[in-house]
């Protein structure tokens, strides 16, 4: 059932990003109402995928209390919830419709690659995880990242703007896209919301990390990319204040944040460490 | 000094951090796994030399990482303690409030003033004079405002409400909040200390940091998810000890340490290191028991069999030689050396989970298959080890202090939005002090938020609306340039 | 009873008749036609045509001519070969043609079919509709937006004003934010600051040599006068620029826009040449922030636009003829007592 639920909001996200896309070269407002309805409907059903997801992690009596993100699947499951999520609130608010193209392909793609290459089935925590720290340290840092994820979706819509502008040809798609200060405004309202989440989520990991290593701070990779992330976006934010970075340049710096951010999450495990848990992977 | 001071040196720094931490994470590193750093070393000797000379093999720990770190600590205090903020509404500092108000008074003398801020409305309303004052300030009071100063001046009264005053603190809290993380870390740099105590199972070990301890562990249990080899908990019963007498005793688990006197004993790892306490034969249905390292005839049999070695996990090395893949006892295989007399004829694996499946080791100890004895084994015992993870930390207090000073701070800086307003109230009619009090007014407001313009721009609307209602009158809103600053 | 049209347009007609024309009174227009044996009549009257619909009564011996002959007293002065007369289905095709904007000066503009909808409703307070003409008007405002949805013919901007706004608005959003300088006076930056103001752009400089008429523009679209000495300085403030001096040499090189740029804290600039020669170095286009169109780039999108909607001419001509005909097959079965139903559709235009 869950995954029957998973494919689901799969099938949804799919079709909110094609609305999505179609609505790039077509203006229809209905298109982008649609998306933002479709994509509702996703992130619900892929909500009650992880509950059944919690269930069956329930029946594991070790397991009852904690949340099912020890492996890839649960991780990138919740990964693109959180994106879709956070991209949820934030069209929500802002309502610019076109930005649905640019965010939507990052839960599409995770989701997708999860219900390709993961293995759906939960398996026990390993004894280190079993602690309360795994309902509180992995999600924040990963809702962090789902920010991010949208940040980087907003400074590629900038970027094409930028493009289509300095170009003096514009296209359609110049005039549908938001203008370049409110894109460059948004990335940054976004990076600085989610970059406090993350400097926090990491602190967290430090005070588990002491409650079951018996070291605050050990340089693990995964750690190290995490801080070298936070590292990242902190110069964006103090370029953008001291510098005052703005427009294209403040967007390469926040894309090679998320480049971190994505290296963080996923090249980590390749280098291993304390911190390769993530099980059922390709 | 200058260059010290200067943000945009500091986010040099930060990059140089963040580069040097990466390469930290590419290049093995000699306290997480000193193994692959001497295999790199076979592979790459001219390389390592160079990567020796620069630390790179315990880079968080060399000297210039820490100097780069120490020099980012002295940027930030120099940094916050001595730079000044270009623009009065722009303090990182420990709001000097003095000073600010002065310069607030300076620029409320005049109404143009208020021209300068973001938002601003002009207010005409038929209340008089002295009531509309009083109302004013009951208005800002009920919609959260703190009314810091207020005058009065020659075209009637003017004062300063705030909203959020902590803002300011956000970013003097968060860098100093970095600095005393980084300073806990200094602290367990000097005076505390970590070692891994591997423990056999009934066995005890001396502490390498304080001698005169001992850590006992006299059982230890592992316990796995149904049908898998996968460990669903292990813990140990821990004593420890100071010569004969006991200073504590627990049993921990992972996530559950003992604690004595700020030094932790966690429960950090576990294993099969190769010993057994006994081997299970099975031959011709009978089962028989061999210990370790000790040959036995069997019965039936010409020959003499001594089981010498075991190892956890069996795997083949690619030139093929017997290896353990790790240390828990996934696949069990035992070495059976065989007898004749005194002279060993040959050694043959035997495993647990594979019957039929039988190994011999030749002189040079590669393996090739053979025909399986006339026995098999039926089960290995082996004596687990603990490794306990003691550490001391004096530094951990400071550190989860800076933490929470960390979170306040930067919830107070993103996500508090400081809110100001400047408001005048000037009757309408000038004349003697009583017909001002009883003349209808026009009210000036301006306003300023530290972020989100446009929440702010909302919050404006519904104040003024109030202002309004309250005071029945009416008046035009006008927004200027976004040009509020992003404050830090 | 025949449908008749006399009329005539941009094309047909010199300014001064159309201007003589456009003076009339509508109301009292209508009310002559009808006293002069119309039973009904709407009048279109814009200051690129004039055009009059009425309904004769068939034993009346009317047609379009002697539309035309009212036309021509109306006017007071001969029309001849000006006027085009139609009847019947001709003059159907014609007014859905006009209502899509496929008659207009610029192809698929929006503002005619506001003034189809005015015309109509100013003939219904006249009394001037009946049963015909009401069908009529409303299935051709119908039309007029079905070609507008079904077809990109009003897609895209027209003129250089409506590309420039439109193409401020997207690096700065709400235009309310933006300040503008003009450098110079000419006619067509007055044109562009008017735009602009119209738009709700915050303030508008005017920086100008000669100080006098520097200020007269400046008062004329509601802006300020800055000395021509500061205007580097302004650059620093304005978010727009249009730069229309008749100076021989560029008088705004990427030096003094990237000190400007300094100042700014990386907000973009929007710098419009329109001069002639240029008054903004080439250089200034590759300043990080800094866009810079100049006239011939805004003429290049204005004309790619109007190509693209030529483009669809074709297509808008198909769906109004389509419309047409089924219109003229209605006004036919009408006419011999047996009305046929019209297709709708959810505009629901047809009462």
């Amino acid at each position: 059932m869950e995954l029957i639920l998973a494919k689901a909001a799969f099938a949804f996200y799919a079709a909110a990003m094609a609305l999505a896309f179609l609505y790039l070269f077509y203006k229809n407002d209905a298109w982008s109402l649609w998306m933002l309805r479709l994509m509702g409907v996703g992130v619900l059903l892929q909500s009650a995928s992880f509950g059944f997801r919690l269930h069956s992690f329930w029946l594991i009596p070790e397991n009852r209390y904690f949340l099912p993100i020890n492996s890839f699947f649960g991780a990138l499951a919740y990964l693109s919830l959180a994106v879709a999520a956070v991209f949820y609130f934030v069209e929500g608010r802002h309502r610019l419709g076109i930005l649905g193209a640019f965010v939507l392909p990052w839960p599409v793609i995770g989701l997708g690659s999860a219900l390709i290459w993961a293995d759906p089935k939960t398996s026990g925590l390993v004894p280190a995880l079993q602690s309360y720290w795994i309902n509180i340290h992995p999600m924040v840092l990963m809702t962090s990242y789902a920010a991010f994820g949208n940040a980087f979706g907003v400074g590629l819509a900038l970027l094409v703007q930028e493009h289509q502008i300095k170009s003096r040809k514009p296209s359609e798609l110049c005039y549908r896209l938001p203008s370049i200060e409110e894109l460059d405004d948004l990335n940054y309202h976004i990076i600085a919301a989610a970059w406090p989440v993350l400097t926090v989520g990491i602190i967290m990991g430090g005070v588990w990390a002491y409650n079951a290593w018996g070291r605050f701070w050990g340089w693990d990779p995964k750690e190290t990319w995490a801080l070298i992330t936070a590292l990242i976006y902190a110069g964006y934010l103090h370029m953008r204040y001291v510098g005052r970075l703005r427009g294209k340049k403040a967007i390469y710096v926040s894309m090679v944040g998320f480049a971190s951010v994505v290296f963080t999450f996923l090249g980590v495990n390749f280098l291993s460490g304390l911190h390769a848990y993530l099980s059922g992977g390709a | 000094m200058a260059l010290f001071r200067s943000i945009r040196f500091n986010i040099y720094v930060g990059l140089a951090i963040a580069i040097a931490a990466a390469v930290g994470t590419l290049v093995p590193q000699t306290p997480e796994s000193p193994a692959n750093v001497e295999t790199f070393q076979l592979h790459h000797a001219a390389l390592s030399r160079v990567y020796h000379f620069l630390g790179f093999f315990d880079l968080y720990h060399s000297p210039w990482f820490m100097g780069l770190l120490a020099l980012m600590a002295f940027d930030i205090i120099l940094c916050k303690l001595w730079n000044r903020p270009p623009d009065p509404d722009v303090v990182s500092l420990p709001p000097e409030e003095t000073n600010e108000v002065e310069a607030e008074k300076h620029l409320s003398m005049k109404a143009e003033a208020l021209r300068l801020k973001p938002l601003k409305a002009v207010l005409v309303a038929e209340t008089p004079y002295r009531e509309a004052v009083v109302k004013a300030r009951e208005i800002l009071r009920a919609k959260g405002y703190h009314l810091r100063e207020e005058f009065s001046l020659p075209q009637g009264s003017a004062f300063l409400a705030t909203r959020h005053r902590l803002q300011r603190w956000g970013s003097y809290t968060t860098h100093i909040a970095l600095v005393v993380i980084l300073l806990g870390a200094l602290i367990k740099g000097v005076w505390g200390f970590t070692e891994m105590i591997p423990v056999l199972e009934g066995s005890s070990r001396a502490v390498q940091n304080i001698p005169q301890w001992s850590v006992h562990v006299d059982h230890f249990r592992v316990r796995y998810y149904p049908g898998t080899m996968n460990p669903s908990s292990y813990e140990s019963d821990v004593r420890l000890t100071d010569g004969e007498k006991l200073l504590a005793a627990k049993t921990i688990h992972v996530n559950d340490p003992l604690d004595y006197r700020g030094v932790r004993f966690y429960q950090a790892s576990w294993g099969a290191g190769g010993m057994f306490r006994k081997v299970l034969l099975e031959i011709g249905g009978k089962a028989l028991e061999l210990a370790q390292r000790r040959a036995e005839a069997l019965p039936g049999l010409p020959f003499r069999v001594e089981a010498d070695m075991m190892l956890p996990d069996f795997t083949i090395t690619p030139d093929g030689r017997p290896d353990t893949a790790s240390l828990e006892p996934k696949n069990p295989a035992v070495r059976f050396t065989f007898y004749l007399g005194k002279n060993k004829t040959r050694s043959l694996w035997l495993f647990m989970n594979f019957p039929k499946v039988c190994l011999v080791e030749d002189e040079d100890g590669r393996l090739s298959h053979a025909p399986p004895p006339p026995f098999h084994l039926a089960g290995v015992e082996p004596i687990l080890f603990s490794g306990i993870q003691t550490a001391y930390d004096p530094g951990y207090k400071v550190v989860a202090a800076g933490g929470i000073l960390w979170l306040f701070g930067t919830v107070f800086l993103f996500y508090l939005h400081r809110r100001r307003l400047w408001v005048l109230v000037e009757p309408r009619r000038k004349g003697s002090k009583e017909e001002m009090g009883a003349s209808p007014i026009r009210l000036s407001i301006g306003g300023f938020s530290s972020r989100g313009p446009k929440s702010y721009a909302a919050e404006f609307g519904s104040i003024i609306k109030t202002f309004e209602a309250e005071l029945s009158g009416h008046a035009e809103i006008q927004e200027t340039r976004n040009n509020i600053q992003e404050v830090f | 009873m025949n449908l008749l049209l006399a009329g005539l347009n941009h094309k047909t007609a010199p300014l001064p008749l159309r201007e003589r024309l456009a003076v009339l009174d509508p109301g009292k227009t209508l009310h002559r036609l009808r006293s002069e044996g119309f039973s009904e009549g709407v009048l279109i009257a814009t200051c690129n045509r004039f055009e009059l619909y009425a309904l004769a009564p068939k034993n009346s011996g009317r047609g379009a001519e002697d539309l035309a002959g009212f036309l021509e007293r109306e006017a007071g002065s001969p029309i001849g070969s000006a006027a085009y007369r139609m009847e019947n289905g001709d003059a159907v095709r014609h007014l859905f043609e006009v209502a899509s904007g496929l008659d207009s000066l610029v192809v698929g503009e929006t503002d005619i079919l506001g003034q189809v909808k005015d015309s109509y409703a100013l003939a219904k307070e006249a009394g001037m509709t009946g049963k015909v003409s009401n069908v009529l008007f409303q299935r051709s405002i119908f039309v007029g937006k079905r070609v507008r949805t079904e077809t990109a013919i009003s897609v895209g901007p027209t003129s250089v004003a409506s590309v420039a706004v439109d193409l401020a608005s997207r690096i700065f959003g709400n235009l309310s934010d933006c300040a503008v300088l003009i450098l110079g006076a000419g006619s067509m930056a007055q044109t562009l600051a008017r735009t602009l103001r119209s738009r709700s752009a915050k303030e508008i400089a005017v920086a100008n040599r000669n100080g006098e008429r520097g200020r007269e523009l400046a008062s004329e679209c509601a802006g300020k006068a800055v000395p021509w000495e500061e205007f580097p300085k302004a650059l620093a403030i304005a978010d727009i620029v249009i730069a229309s001096t008749s100076s021989p040499t560029p008088i705004v090189d990427s030096e003094t826009v990237g000190r400007a740029m300094k100042s700014r804290m990386g907000r973009s600039l929007f710098l419009i040449d329109i001069a002639m020669p240029r008054n903004v170095d080439e250089g200034v286009h590759g300043l990080d922030h800094v866009y810079l169109y100049r006239m011939e780039d805004l003429e290049t999108i204005v004309a790619e636009s109007l190509k693209n909607r030529e483009g669809e001419l074709q297509r808008a001509s198909r769906i109004v003829h389509e419309k047409a005909s089924e219109f003229s097959r209605w006004l036919d079965s009408v006419m011999e007592g047996r009305e046929i139903s019209l297709t709708h559709s959810e505009h629901g235009e047809i009462s």
